[in-house]
Parts: C-alpha cells; sequence; structure tokens
C-alpha cells in the first residue's frame, strides 16, 4: 500500500508521471518545431485542436461544481481560469480560429465537428468524462496538471518556428504566444491545488494515475495528428537530430 | 545555480543551470508575495522593476509592450510575462492593483486596444 507522500515527494512524483511522454516530443510536434509542416497541416491542427480544447470551460465549470466549498481557492481559480478562456480578452478560440483562417481554412471547417480525428473526439470525451466523474483534486491534476501545464514547453519551441520560418506575423499567432505564458501560470495553480488536497495515499496516487494517462492521451493525439495528415505528404516521421527513439512518436 | 531575488520580500529562488523560467511562475511557486490577477499581460498587477540583470531576460513579448507602453523604459517587466535565463533582482510596490484599476499609466489602456488597427 502506497504511503503519503511530502509535497516536495509529490510534485516530484508529479513531474516524472508525464516526464516520457510529453507530446513537444510527439512526431507531429517535432515536424512543427524543425519546420517540416504545410499551412493545410496546421489547419487540420487547428480543426482537431478547437474540438478538444473549444469546450475547455465547460471542462472547468464541471470541476467548479464538483469542488467543495471549503476548497474555496480552488474554485476560484477554475472560475479565474472559465474567465480567461472565455472572456477577459479574445476568446480563445477565436485566437484559435484567426490562425487557421491564416493558413487558409474558415470558422465554419474548424467549427464542423466532423472535420475532427476520431482521437480528437476521444479527448473531448475523456476530459468530459474526468471533469464531470472525478474528486475535484483528480481532475485538476489530469486536466491542469497532466495537459494545461505541458503547453508552455509545447509552444515554446513551436511559436519561434511561427514567426521565424513559416512567416506569421504576432497577431496571426497570437493563440500560441498567450497560452506560453498564461499556461505557466495556470499549471503552477493546478499543482498547488493538488498538492494541497490531495490529502491521503489513495488520493496521491488517483492523481499520478490521472496525469500519467493525461498525457498518455495526449501523446497518442499529437502522433495521430501526424500519421492521419502529415504522412500521407512526407512519409513517416523520422528525427533528424539526436534524440532518445523512445520519445519519438 | 542562477536565481532569482524578490527584493520587496527578501526572497531567493534558484532554477536549473540552463533553463529559462517564468517569473511569475517561480514567485507563485515560492510564494514571494508578487501581486498579480490575470496571468494574461492584461491587468499589469504583476508589473515588477528590474533592478539587476536586465541582460539576462528575454524581449519584451507583445503584449506586455502594449501593456507597459512607455513603463518598459523605465524599467518595468510584468513578472508573467517575463522569462530569465540567470541572476535577476525585482522590486516592486507590495499594494499595487491593476494598471487599468488605478487610472492607468496613459500608454495605451490595455492590450485589447492596444492590438488595435495590427495584423
Amino acid at each position: 500500500m502506497a504511503e503519503m507522500m511530502s509535497p516536495s515527494e509529490f510534485r516530484v512524483a508529479l513531474e516524472q508521471a508525464f516526464a516520457g511522454t510529453m507530446a513537444k516530443d510527439a512526431s507531429f510536434s517535432r515536424a512543427w518545431a524543425t519546420g517540416k509542416l504545410h499551412k493545410q497541416h496546421f489547419v487540420h491542427w487547428a480543426t482537431n485542436h478547437y474540438h478538444y480544447i473549444g469546450p475547455f470551460g465547460d471542462y472547468l465549470g464541471l470541476m467548479y461544481a464538483n469542488t467543495p466549498d471549503h476548497a474555496r481557492d480552488a474554485k476560484d481559480f477554475l472560475l479565474q481560469n472559465m474567465y480567461e478562456e472565455e472572456l477577459s480578452d479574445d476568446r480563445h478560440t477565436d485566437l484559435l480560429i484567426r490562425f487557421a483562417e491564416a493558413c487558409g481554412g474558415t470558422r465554419a471547417y474548424v467549427q464542423d465537428r466532423n472535420n475532427a480525428m476520431p482521437f480528437a473526439k476521444g479527448m473531448q470525451g475523456w476530459m468530459y468524462y474526468v471533469s464531470g466523474r472525478e474528486n475535484f483534486v483528480v481532475s485538476s491534476a489530469a486536466l491542469i496538471v497532466g495537459l494545461e501545464s505541458q503547453v508552455p514547453s509545447i509552444y515554446r519551441t513551436q511559436y519561434p518556428t511561427l514567426i521565424n520560418k513559416y512567416g506569421f506575423s504576432e497577431w496571426e499567432a497570437e493563440f500560441f504566444d498567450l497560452h506560453i505564458t498564461s499556461d505557466e501560470i495556470h499549471g503552477e495553480r493546478g499543482y498547488q491545488i493538488v498538492l494541497k488536497y490531495a490529502d491521503t495515499p489513495e488520493l496521491q496516487q488517483r492523481c499520478l494515475h490521472y496525469v500519467r494517462e493525461a498525457a498518455d492521451m495526449r501523446f497518442a493525439y499529437t502522433k495521430a495528428l501526424y500519421q492521419t495528415y502529415v504522412e500521407p505528404d512526407l512519409g513517416p516521421w523520422v528525427e533528424e537530430e539526436e534524440r532518445e527513439p523512445a520519445l519519438v512518436g | 545555480m542562477p536565481r532569482i531575488y524578490f527584493k520587496t520580500v527578501d526572497r531567493y529562488v534558484e532554477f536549473a543551470e540552463g533553463e529559462e523560467v517564468n517569473v511569475l511562475r517561480m514567485a507563485i511557486r515560492e510564494d514571494c508575495d508578487v501581486p498579480w490577477q490575470c496571468a494574461s499581460g492584461n491587468c499589469g498587477t504583476d508589473r515588477l522593476v528590474v533592478e539587476e540583470g536586465v541582460e539576462n531576460l528575454d524581449p519584451p513579448r507583445r503584449r506586455e509592450r502594449a501593456r507597459l507602453g512607455d513603463l518598459l523604459d523605465d524599467g518595468y517587466r510584468l513578472a508573467c510575462q517575463t522569462y530569465t535565463r540567470g541572476d535577476v533582482t525585482f522590486s516592486w510596490d507590495p499594494d499595487q492593483v491593476g494598471l487599468d484599476d488605478e487610472g492607468g499609466d496613459g500608454s495605451g489602456g490595455g492590450s485589447r486596444a492596444g492590438w488595435a488597427g495590427t495584423g
């Protein structure tokens, strides 16, 4: 039976839980970061990403309803996260569509669920399931630590390539720049909530399980983007730089 | 090991050599009481004065340029928008609020307004 970990031990365990399956290392992310993709690939990416993260406010709303009143700081964080997704500035999904339009896509195409891969619908369903059915600290571990906290590591590699290699303007690529910084903070607050409220060994282990599962889900989804949309054009992904083969999707 | 000195609360936060770290994330992680609100570069609540180590910071991002305007020239940065790769020292007014909440600085009225007409 697992023993209760200290906050510092638990944090290290959470960070290690997704260390080997981070989406930044999946084939689609690597092809993106090394300048191999075409604009049409980005339209497909944006379309699938829309159906994966478009309902993020819904997921957070379900988590909010599942969070007890005594965890007021966690409720407030979820509410603020929702507000930032939808209302504080440009709606985040509108920034995503702006990028798709800069690649030649249309709002109608992106929003049409029929244009998303089954993997994207699977991500969406998994997130509805976890946010609606799990203890709030477990869903925070899954969605905030396992998924949202990965975002800066992905986009900090991809954003400079969008500007310098693919030739997008900062305006067109604002979706990425915004999330590099905002998800640093959301991710950190997610860690704090999980460290504070996972107050039994069972909850800690369940959080670790869902962080692993979240990372596996996102890695598989990102790998599927390459296989579905890029591989027919460029062939199987072959990493050019020295990397650990196990990390390559 | 490089470190961030949060001078106003007299706290040092170390990070691994070779890493670039977000300043607000480190402040939150180590409970350094940097005031903040939105984490998106909109409110300006987390503006800090760079006292030393400006050469270790990444260049201001577009949202930060739009939000701070002339305050950038006065040595301010937004903690949420700033990454450092080496030693740096920050100070701030512990009671500061968002730039719009105190009437603004006259530099553009927030990132959304700052973006108007671009792109």
